[in-house]
C-alpha cells in the first residue's frame, strides 16, 4: 500500500541531509534573539503592556509560532513533494487520445440517468475524460454516424475540446464504426497528423476526409514514425461486428453508454404497393417489438396529418410483424404511420426517432419509355400491351434520330434497337442487339466476337427483370458477347459467354442485351430469335418497363437518413429545384445541365418536398429503417465474449480479430501528486511573507 | 529681576499679573496678603459674638452696647501669607527627554515660585530624596530660588511614596503644595498621594512625561533597561506593541488623574516639551492654582 503510494526520489543520504532541515528551523527560531540594549526612564509602562501579552499568553504564542509552523509546513509539503505521492488513477493513459464518439440514431436513445441521452451522457463523459487529460497529452474529438468527421484536430487545448464535444448533435444515422476508427488510426497514430495538426490548417470538418482511405503515406522517414494512440469509443455498441479491421497502432477503450434493458418500439417499414392492375394502393407497416415482452401496438396512418386508419397488432417479443392498411386511391401527400402514444408509453419506449415513418405518394404519373429502332414490330407490341401501357407510355424514335439530344431527353429509358448512339443518355438504357457506347462495355465485349447459336446455359432468376421468365426454351441465330463491365453482372449466360448483362453507370442502368430480335438481311427483316413466341418475351419487356420506367417514376421510401438522393428534372430545362425540409427550412438545389439533382441535406427523417417550376410537387421519404439503430438494447456481456460476466457489463465489441471489452472507465494510471503540493508549499511561502509583514507594518 | 534660563524675562513679564490662589483658606504664619479664617486684624468685618472675659476690649462694639445693654464683640477677617511647597522628584527617571523632564519640572517650579514670592507668600522648594531650600520669602528671595532650583540635577534613586512621607513629615504647616514627578514608581505613585491627603493641604500633581514615553519612536527587538534599577525587559516593539504601549500610558495617567479627583487633589499631565508658560498661565490657572 505504501509502496503505491509513495515512490521515493532522493536516496537515503538525502533523506537524512533532508531529515535535519526541520530540526534546524526549530533550532533557529528559538535561538536567543540579539536584541539591541535601549536605556528608558522607566521599564513600567513597557512590562505593564507585555503584561497585557502575556495574559492571552497561549494565543500569543500561537501566534508568535505561526511563521515558525509556516516554514514547517513548507519543507513537510516539500518533503512530501520528494517522496513523490501517486495513486492509480482512472487517467487516459497515451501521449494522443482520440474521443471517438458516435452520435448514429441509437445514440438518442433516452435511458441515462434523469432521462438525458446516450448521446449527452457520452459527451459529459467524454468532457470529463478531457478534465482528467494527463498534462502534455494531445486529443482529438471524431464524431462518427455512418461516416466519421473529425470535429476538432489533435490539440492540448482543453477548451476547445470541450467545445467541439459541446458541438456534436444528435443524428438519425446508420453506423460505419470501422470508418470512424480507421480515420482515427491515420490521424491519430502517424508523426504527419501531429505535424498538420499543429501547423497546417485544420480539416474541413465539412469535407468528410474518406474513412475507407488508408493513411496517407508519410514524405519522410521522420514523418513516418508512427505513434501509439489510444482511440476512446463512446458508443453504445449498436452496429454489425467489424470484420477486416486493422488497429495498427491504435488502442481502442471502449466506453459502452446505454444499457442492456432499453425497450424501444420501431416501425421499420412502410411502403404503398398498387393492387394489381388497378390504381388503388395498400400500405404495408411493420413493427418491431425490441422489448422482453409481448406488445400490443397500435399503428396510427395518417396521411398528411388526417388519421386515415388505425389498427391493433400484436408483436411478440423480440419479433417484428407487419399489418396492411387498404388506403383506396391516396390523394399525393405524405403517409405517415406512427405507434400511438398509449402504445409508446405502455412499452416505455426510449427512441423516438423511429416511432413514425414515413412514405411519398406522388401524383401517379406514368413511366416514359422511348424505342428507338428503324422498325420492330415484335417489340413494339411487346411494350404496348394492356398491362405495358398502365406502367409507361411508349414513343417511338427513327433510328437516324438516335444522337439528337433533345429527342432523348425527358423519358425514363430509351431502348435502342440495333441503334448504337453516340452517347448515352441520361435514362436508364436497353441496348438490343448492339454495344453501348460506353468504353468499358466496348473494350471487354471487342476481346469476344460474335457467337452464332449460342446456347443459354443460365440465367440470374432472383433479378427482378427476369422475374417469371424462362429462357430455355428458344434459340438464338447469332449473338454478341457481352461480359458486364466492373460492378455490372451477368443475367443470362450462354455457353460461349454472357448474352445479357446489366451495368450501373451513374444513376441510371444499362441494359445490354446481345442478340437482336429482328434482323434485317437482303432487304427483308427475319427473325433472329424464336423468343418472340413464347410468353416469357412480353413479360420480360413488362419487368422492364416495371424496372426501368415505372420504379423510377414511383415513391421511394428506401432512402436512409444522410443518403444523397438524384432528383431528375420532370422538364428537361429546369435548372433548379425547391426543396421543403422536414423541419420546415428551404433549400433549393442548382445543376448543371444535363446532370440530375442531388440533394445532400437528407439528415431528417421525414418527408422532403420538391417543388419543380413553383408547380408539380414530388415528395421523398426518408426513413431510419435499421433494425441495428432501433434495437437500442445494449448487448449484455455473454458467457464465452472473454469479459468480466458479471451482471449488466456490456458486450465486448469485435473490431476486426480485435476483441475490445467494455471498460468504465479509462486505463488506470499512475497519477502523480508531487506538482500540486509543490504549489502548495508555494503558496505557504507566499503566506509566509504575508504573515511576516503584517506583523512587522502592522 | 533675574534672567535665567528658568525664569525668563518675558515669561516674569507675564507672571507679575498672576498671583497664587488656593481653594482652601490656611493658616499662615506671618500677616501677609492673604484672608484667613482666623478673625484679626484686618478692616475687613467679619462677624460678631457675645463677648467673653478676656476678649479684646477694644473689640467691643460700643455702639450695640449702648443699644442692648450686651457685650458684642465685633471680629474682623485676618489676612494671612501662604506656603507654597514645590516638591520636585529629581530621581534619575526624570533626566530623561529633550529637553529632560527635570527641567521642565525645575522651570515650572521657577514660576509657580516666583508667583508666590511676589505676592509675599511663602515659598520652599523641597526635593523628593529631602533636598529642600530654605524658606523663601518676599521678591528679594527670586534669584535664591532659581539659585537652588538650578543646582538640582538627577540624583539617587528615590521612592516616591518615601520621599513624599519625609516631606509630610518636615513640613509644617499647611498650604499648597505642588508635586512634579512622573509618577513612574514600580510600588505605584498611590501612597504617595495618600499621604498628600492625609496633610490637608492644597494639592497639585503635576505629571510630567517625555515625548518619547508618551509616543516612542522605537522599533525592532530591544531590550529596555530601567535607568532606575537596571530592571530589563525584552520587547520586539511592532505596531500592535506600539499600540498596546500607548494604550498602556493612557490608562496609566487617566488612572492617576482619577485617583487625584477622587481625593480633592488636581492632576495635571505635561509633557517636557510644552511651553511652560503656557501651563502656568493657562493649565494651572484653568485649574485655580494661578488667579
Amino acid at each position: 500500500m505504501t509502496e503505491q503510494l509513495f515512490r521515493s526520489a532522493l536516496s537515503p543520504a538525502a533523506w537524512a541531509l533532508l531529515a535535519c532541515v526541520p530540526p534546524a528551523i526549530f533550532a533557529l527560531y528559538f535561538l536567543k534573539l540579539k536584541r539591541a540594549p535601549l536605556e528608558v526612564p522607566s521599564t513600567l509602562l513597557w512590562s505593564r503592556a507585555i503584561e497585557d501579552l502575556r495574559v492571552n499568553s497561549l494565543w500569543q504564542r500561537l501566534r508568535r509560532s505561526v511563521l515558525l509552523l509556516l516554514q514547517l509546513l513548507v519543507v513537510g509539503l516539500a518533503m512530501l513533494a520528494l517522496l513523490r505521492p501517486g495513486w492509480q488513477g482512472q487517467q487516459l493513459a497515451g501521449e494522443r487520445v482520440a474521443l471517438v464518439i458516435d452520435h448514429s440514431a441509437s445514440m438518442q436513445a433516452t435511458d441515462g440517468p434523469a432521462g438525458v441521452t446516450r448521446l449527452a451522457a457520452a459527451k459529459a463523459r467524454a468532457t470529463e475524460l478531457v478534465e482528467q487529460l494527463p498534462s502534455g497529452a494531445s486529443a482529438m474529438v471524431v464524431a462518427f454516424h455512418d461516416k466519421a468527421r473529425v470535429v476538432q484536430e489533435l490539440t492540448d487545448n482543453r477548451r476547445r475540446l470541450r467545445e467541439a464535444i459541446a458541438s456534436i448533435e444528435p443524428s438519425a444515422r446508420r453506423t460505419d464504426v470501422r470508418g470512424a476508427l480507421e480515420l482515427v488510426e491515420g490521424l491519430a497514430t502517424t508523426g504527419q497528423s501531429k505535424r498538420r495538426a499543429d501547423t497546417g490548417p485544420a480539416i474541413d470538418a465539412a469535407g468528410q476526409p474518406d474513412p475507407k482511405a488508408p493513411p496517407k503515406p508519410a514524405a519522410t522517414a521522420g514523418d513516418a514514425q508512427r505513434v501509439t494512440a489510444t482511440a476512446v469509443l463512446l458508443s453504445d455498441g449498436r452496429f454489425a461486428p467489424t470484420e477486416e479491421f486493422a488497429a495498427g497502432g491504435l488502442e481502442v477503450v471502449y466506453l459502452p453508454m446505454g444499457r442492456a434493458d432499453t425497450p424501444n418500439l420501431a416501425v421499420t417499414a412502410l411502403e404503398t404497393r398498387a393492387i394489381e392492375g388497378t390504381t388503388r394502393r395498400t400500405a404495408y407497416v411493420e413493427v418491431a417489438n425490441y422489448t422482453a415482452k409481448s406488445v400490443d401496438a397500435v399503428v396510427e396512418l395518417r396521411l398528411d396529418g388526417a388519421l386515415l386508419d388505425a389498427q391493433r397488432l400484436t408483436v411478440a417479443a423480440d419479433s417484428a410483424a407487419g399489418i396492411a392498411f387498404p388506403i383506396g386511391e391516396p390523394s399525393p401527400g405524405t403517409l405517415e404511420a406512427r405507434l400511438s402514444k398509449g402504445t409508446l408509453a405502455a412499452a416505455g419506449d426510449k427512441l423516438s426517432v423511429d416511432d413514425v415513418a414515413y412514405a411519398a405518394i406522388n401524383p401517379l404519373r406514368r413511366g416514359k419509355a422511348l424505342l428507338v429502332t428503324p422498325g420492330n414490330v415484335a417489340l413494339e407490341q411487346a411494350l404496348t400491351t394492356a398491362r405495358a401501357k398502365l406502367l409507361a407510355e411508349v414513343a417511338t424514335l427513327a433510328a437516324d434520330a438516335a444522337d439528337d439530344a433533345s429527342k432523348v431527353e425527358g423519358y425514363d429509358v430509351v431502348i435502342y434497337d440495333r441503334v448504337a448512339p453516340k452517347g448515352a443518355p441520361r435514362a436508364n438504357a436497353v441496348y438490343v442487339g448492339v454495344l453501348p457506347p460506353s468504353a468499358a462495355w466496348r473494350e471487354r465485349a471487342t476481346k469476344s466476337p460474335t457467337v452464332v447459336a449460342p446456347r443459354i446455359i443460365d440465367w440470374s432468376r432472383v433479378d427482378p427483370l427476369l422475374a417469371s421468365v424462362e429462357l430455355g426454351n428458344f434459340d438464338v441465330v447469332e449473338s454478341l458477347v457481352v461480359p458486364p463491365p466492373a460492378g455490372g453482372r451477368t443475367l443470362v449466360d450462354a455457353a460461349e459467354g454472357p448474352i445479357v448483362s446489366i451495368a450501373p453507370r451513374d444513376a441510371f442502368r444499362d441494359l445490354v442485351i446481345g442478340f437482336a430480335i429482328l434482323v434485317e438481311q437482303d432487304g427483308r427483316v427475319q427473325r433472329n430469335t424464336d423468343w418472340i413466341n413464347r410468353h416469357s418475351f412480353p413479360t420480360f419487356w413488362l419487368n422492364v418497363l416495371e424496372q426501368f420506367a415505372a420504379r423510377s417514376s414511383a415513391e421511394s421510401s428506401a432512402v436512409r437518413p444522410g443518403e444523397v438522393v438524384e432528383l431528375s428534372p420532370i422538364a428537361p430545362s429546369t435548372t433548379d429545384l425547391d426543396v421543403t425540409l422536414p423541419s420546415g427550412a428551404a433549400e433549393r438545389l442548382a445543376r448543371r445541365a444535363p446532370d440530375p439533382f442531388v440533394l445532400r441535406s437528407t439528415d431528417a427523417t421525414g418527408v422532403y418536398r420538391i417543388a419543380e417550376g413553383g408547380a408539380a410537387d414530388r415528395r421523398v421519404a426518408v426513413n431510419l429503417f435499421d433494425p441495428q439503430e432501433s434495437d437500442v438494447r445494449q448487448a449484455a456481456a455473454g458467457p464465452g465474449d472473454g469479459a468480466d460476466e458479471e451482471a449488466g457489463t456490456a458486450a465486448p465489441l469485435r473490431l476486426g480479430d480485435l476483441l475490445v471489452a467494455a471498460s468504465e472507465a479509462g486505463a488506470t494510471v499512475r497519477v502523480d501528486a508531487w506538482k500540486p503540493l509543490l504549489v502548495a508549499a508555494l503558496c505557504l511561502v507566499v503566506a509566509e511573507w504575508w504573515v511576516y509583514h503584517r506583523r512587522i507594518a502592522a | 529681576m533675574p534672567t535665567t534660563d528658568l525664569l525668563p524675562a518675558d515669561l516674569v513679564t507675564r507672571l507679575e499679573r498672576l498671583e497664587l490662589v488656593t481653594r482652601k483658606v490656611f493658616r499662615g504664619r506671618m500677616k501677609g496678603e492673604r484672608r484667613s479664617h482666623r478673625k484679626g486684624q484686618s478692616v475687613e468685618f467679619a462677624d460678631f459674638r457675645n463677648y467673653v472675659p478676656g476678649d479684646d476690649l477694644r473689640a467691643l462694639d460700643w455702639n450695640l452696647y449702648a443699644r442692648l445693654d450686651r457685650l458684642i464683640v465685633k471680629l474682623f477677617l485676618e489676612e494671612e501669607d501662604l506656603q507654597l511647597a514645590l516638591l520636585v522628584d529629581a530621581s534619575p527617571s526624570m533626566g530623561f527627554g529633550e529637553p529632560t523632564k527635570l527641567e521642565f519640572a525645575k522651570r515650572v517650579a521657577s514660576a509657580l515660585g516666583f508667583l508666590g514670592l511676589a505676592r509675599g507668600d511663602r515659598v520652599r522648594v523641597h526635593t523628593l530624596a529631602g533636598k529642600q531650600s530654605p524658606p523663601l520669602r518676599g521678591r528679594v528671595s527670586v534669584p535664591r530660588l532659581v539659585e537652588f532650583l538650578g543646582g538640582l540635577a538627577p540624583e539617587e534613586s528615590t521612592d516616591l511614596a518615601e520621599g513624599v512621607r519625609r516631606f509630610c513629615l518636615n513640613a509644617r504647616g499647611k498650604g499648597v503644595v505642588v508635586l512634579m514627578s512622573d509618577l513612574l514608581d514600580k510600588q505605584g505613585y498611590e501612597q504617595a498621594l495618600r499621604y498628600l491627603v492625609a496633610q490637608r493641604v492644597d494639592a497639585y500633581v503635576l505629571q510630567v512625561l517625555s515625548p518619547e514615553e508618551l509616543d516612542p519612536a522605537v522599533v525592532g527587538d530591544l531590550r529596555l533597561v530601567d535607568c532606575e534599577d537596571g530592571d530589563a525587559a525584552e520587547v520586539t516593539v511592532s505596531g500592535a506593541l506600539l499600540a498596546r504601549y500607548k494604550r498602556t500610558v493612557g490608562a496609566f495617567t487617566a488612572g492617576a488623574q482619577e485617583f487625584c479627583g477622587k481625593r480633592g487633589m488636581t492632576h495635571l499631565l505635561a509633557r517636557s516639551d510644552d511651553p511652560v508658560e503656557d501651563l502656568v498661565t493657562r493649565a494651572f490657572r484653568k485649574r485655580g492654582l494661578v488667579g
